[in-house]
């Protein structure tokens, strides 16, 4: 029997579990008034993404 | 033309002195750079933010890279992940059955490790320069 933990989510979620983390953690350090950590942390989400699933797409061609 | 001199005033190296436990404090558990500083919110987000990625890293089996490494991703690999400080040692517990990049999620969870201590080694250094007066 195994004690260790087992994660199995989807190469989506990962992205989006990433990204999220990492914008959260950007904006907290990058700015110190609320709004503008908002601003930041929902700015960066979407660059993040766009970003990732725009590569995505791009290595789409060469996949197979 | 006049020399201009800069004299070390003993504020400045009690300072640096306290700045660098800052930096090393916050290197060892994630946030508690910011929490000496009194920065509660970076503190608190810096601590959950790591965790999360150590803890999912984990989870997802990737592989946490350890001193023998045989070359020199390894050996990067390895400083990444001890960028962790003491949720490295929290993360080989939670890795009881050790790492699995046979499939694509364990080789998301080596990315969300290595992220986690290069992560924690930017806010170990956010905290250090905070300490010194630069910025906040």
């Amino acid at each position: 029997m195994s004690a260790g933990l087992a994660f199995k989510i989807s190469h989506l979620q990962a992205m989006l579990l990433f990204a999220l983390v990492i914008s959260v953690a950007f904006g907290f350090l990058a700015r110190r008034r609320p709004v503008d950590r908002v601003k930041y942390i929902v700015w960066s989400l979407f660059l993040f993404l766009l970003i990732g699933v725009g590569i995505g797409w791009a290595m789409y061609p060469f996949s197979r | 033309m006049a020399e201009q001199t800069t004299v070390a005033r003993p504020q400045d190296s009690r300072r640096e002195t306290l700045a660098v436990i800052v930096a090393v404090a916050g290197w060892l558990v994630p946030g508690l750079g910011h929490a000496l500083l009194k920065m509660w919110g970076r503190a608190l987000t810096c601590f959950v933010t790591v965790g999360v990625l150590v803890i999912v890293g984990a989870g997802m089996r990737g592989n946490l890279f350890r001193s023998t490494g045989n070359d020199a991703f390894d050996s990067l690999g390895y400083l990444a992940d001890l960028g962790t400080g003491t949720f490295y040692l929290a993360a080989k517990s939670l890795e009881a059955d050790g790492a699995d990049v046979s499939h694509a999620g364990g080789d998301y969870g080596t990315r969300f490790l290595a992220t986690a201590g290069v992560l924690n080694l930017l806010v170990a250094l956010h905290a250090y320069e905070a300490a010194r007066g630069r910025k906040a």
